[in-house]
């Protein structure tokens, strides 16, 4: 009785019209990735309670799989400012269909990489000193205000999305207010474009400032280094391939149609043309430091790619494999149009990035620059690896919560009849009048 | 970096920071607040009923947000830019101006057995509005509506001296899993409630003394508008999983479409018949 009553409230909470497994069923689902949620709680609490002894960072080893991930995820959320930026200000209106969806991952990516940060600053009563008494001469100032501030808002543009719940949206203040505030909802797609750009950027001139790491040092415009550039187009260009992906991934694992192929074609368009910009100028920024930056600093480019495993395979997996390749590919509507090509060449995409973000954080940490050095290795420990399961354990937990109880995507009911093909060999005309 | 900051010294970098950062933390709290303070204003100011009929129309299949002179053959394709309030609507005037609507022949369409009295006018939510001698407008369900909910689990009527609105709620009717919000044809107070077997949901009398029924169909647009509405219903079934009803064989729909569709998620039939996706 009971169990009927629970499964008739959550019931409530579904948006009409859409189809969604049983509240048993859903409840199975959250199972593993609530106990991974633990597991990565418990984890992060050892950290932060007994200290970074429990990683396997060191002083010279300071930036490891948390960074790396944080990087990572920071670059493939880009997906919820700049489909916001080409909803809300360029007005794509086929955007729309995935516009909740971007802002949901984007969320989940940014609160996750928050929360790993969190962990790795350690000292979480000290938490507000970064904004109290930032440090003046660190890059890392600028990308903990815009992320926080983005942060913010992107918590406001989730919350049209949860007030517009069926349940919720029977309260008048809710209503009304969601109405109001989606009104303004571009004031807010401007503001998170500009911090986007701001910290995603100063995320790659991190690196680019590094002048006693020849690797990873470039020369650039002003105060910027090239990467503080590179890292604004890469992030914009995997976005959408992101969103491509992790759409395509949640058909597959729900069963469902959810967005048009013509999103999925405008996505992979914009990415391909963003993704062929980013190749090119990432070629270009190559050359030039190989040529000029890398031995201007009394290294030739071949030496650091003497240390195994990191040949120039990585270099032509970045520059080639993973972005030349995915970039023809979504540029090509032939090829884009169908998802055996589409899928892998926005996976591509979204993995050439992740390399990217592990060759900044990574490599650059392991080659020696001074003749005193030891090529440097690191495997992170369990609990870093607890922490990281833990963000993603997080992250699968909102968007399936979302998922379930919000209009993730206004196509899906209207597809819905697009998939009913599949099922015609079942009698379905019993009813016929 | 910030004034309060110990060794902060004023600088070009930190007029651009800072200047950016209180810029952005303004235009968030400015953005917040105004939503609020608008949201207060709508609540005050009774809007409720109005702007959740403009958000579920916002929500609405582009189809299903056509404008009524798509209907009629007038437009090949327009979206409704008035949530179906073409008293607001200078096209729907203009149009209206130049080419009058016909008299229909009869003084009842009997559209594939159902039963639409043209004394009366129709809104798309599938109510209608008949004006009665004494000023008042007796509103109900249509043929369809009632088709459609068959005989009701329960009736939520508004109370006598309360105000419905055009697109608002007039009342709600609850069958099997269907809780449906059934859209006020017209503005007025309640000044009679009826029922299933009265033949009318409710009596009301205009707010201020004339009631404006342009936004509502009359005439020769209720044929190809409940049409348009029987397709409807064949998608709405069709993406329920329903069977695929074949009404061109001849067949009149049943008295409770419901009753004949019991593994259907009627909820979600309904909602999009009655327009609140």
């Amino acid at each position: 009785m009971a169990n009927h009553m629970f499964q008739q409230i959550d019931k409530e909470f579904i948006t009409r019209g859409v189809r969604r497994c049983s509240t048993p069923r859903f409840i199975l689902w959250l199972v593993p990735w609530v106990a991974l949620l633990l597991f990565g709680a418990y984890s992060a609490g050892l950290c932060l309670v007994k200290g970074l002894n429990q990683t396997n960072m060191d002083n010279r080893y300071a930036f490891g799989l948390w960074i790396f991930v944080d990087l990572t995820i920071i670059a493939l959320g880009a997906g919820a400012f700049f489909t916001g930026f080409l909803l809300y200000i360029l007005k794509f209106k086929e955007l729309k269909a995935v516009i909740n969806s971007a802002v949901v991952i984007g969320l989940v990516c940014y609160s996750g990489a928050m929360a790993a940060l969190m962990v790795d600053v350690g000292q979480p009563l000290r938490a507000w000193f970064t904004f109290w008494y930032p440090n003046v001469h660190s890059m890392l100032t600028e990308v903990t205000f815009c992320i926080s501030c983005y942060l913010t808002v992107l918590l406001i543009e989730y919350l049209p999305i949860v007030l517009k719940n069926r349940k919720l949206r029977d309260v008048p203040g809710f209503l009304v207010f969601e109405f109001e505030l989606h009104k303004l909802i571009y004031v807010l797609a401007g503001v998170g474009t500009f911090l986007s750009f701001f910290h995603q950027g100063s995320l790659g001139g991190l690196y680019g400032v590094l002048r006693g790491r020849p690797f990873a040092f470039r020369e650039g415009i002003f105060v910027w280094p090239s990467t503080f550039f590179l890292f604004i187009i890469s992030a914009a260009a995997v976005g959408p391939s992101f969103l491509i992906c992790t759409t395509w991934l949640v058909e597959k694992i729900t069963g469902k149609r959810l967005a048009k192929d013509r999103v999925f074609d405008l996505l992979a368009r914009i990415s391909g043309i963003l993704l062929s910009v980013y190749v090119l100028a990432k070629t270009i920024d190559t050359l030039i430091w190989i040529n000029r930056t890398s031995p201007g600093l009394g290294f030739t480019a071949s030496q650091y790619y003497d240390w195994k495993p990191f040949g120039t395979w990585i270099l032509f997996a970045e520059i080639v494999l993973c972005g030349l390749v995915p970039a023809l590919i979504l540029l090509t509507p032939r090829l884009r149009a169908r998802r055996a090509w589409l899928i892998p060449a926005a996976a591509l995409a979204c993995c050439g990035i992740a390399l990217n973000r592990y060759v900044q954080t990574v490599q650059t940490l392991a080659l020696p620059t001074l003749s005193f050095d030891k090529f440097l290795s690191y495997t992170p420990s369990w609990q870093e690896v607890g922490t990281f399961l833990g963000v993603l354990a997080y992250g699968v937990l909102v968007y399936s919560f979302s998922f379930r109880y919000f209009q993730i995507f206004p196509e899906e009911r209207e597809l819905k009849i697009e998939v009913r093909p599949q099922q015609e060999e079942e009698p379905v005309l019993a009813g016929r009048f | 970096m910030l004034p309060w900051n110990y060794g902060f010294h004023f600088g070009a970098a930190s007029y651009i920071f800072l200047g950016a950062f209180y810029t952005v933390l303004i235009v968030v709290a400015t953005t917040i607040i105004n939503a609020l303070w608008r949201a207060r204003r709508d609540l005050s100011k009774g809007k409720v009923e109005d702007i959740r009929w403009h958000s579920d129309f916002h929500d609405l299949s582009a189809a299903d947000r056509s404008c009524r002179h798509v209907l009629t053959g007038e437009f090949t394709s327009r979206e409704c830019p008035h949530a179906f309030d073409c008293r607001e609507c200078a096209t729907h005037a203009k149009l209206i101006a130049l080419h009058p609507l016909a008299q229909a022949a009869e003084a009842e369409e009997d559209i594939f057995g159902m039963s639409f009295p043209l004394d009366r006018m129709y809104h798309r939510g599938h109510t209608w509005a008949r004006p009665e001698a004494d000023g008042t407008v007796t509103v109900g369900l249509d043929d369809l509506g009632a088709r459609l909910l068959g005989t009701p689990d329960a009736v939520d009527l508004p109370g006598l001296g309360s105000h419905v609105h055009a697109n608002g709620t007039a009342f709600r009717i609850h069958r099997r899993e269907a809780d449906v919000r059934i859209l006020s044809p017209v503005d007025g107070e309640v000044v009679e409630t009826g029922g299933v077997d009265r033949g009318f949901f409710l009596r009301v009398k205009p707010l201020n003394g004339l009631m404006d029924m342009r936004h509502l169909l009359r005439d020769a647009e209720v044929k190809p508008w409940l049409m348009r509405e029987l397709e409807r219903l064949q998608l709405a079934l069709t993406m329920e999983g329903a069977s695929v009803p074949s009404l061109a064989d001849g067949g009149v729909p049943v008295s409770d479409i419901a009753a004949a569709y019991p593994k259907t998620d009627w909820d979600a039939v309904c909602g999009e018949m009655f327009l609140e996706p």
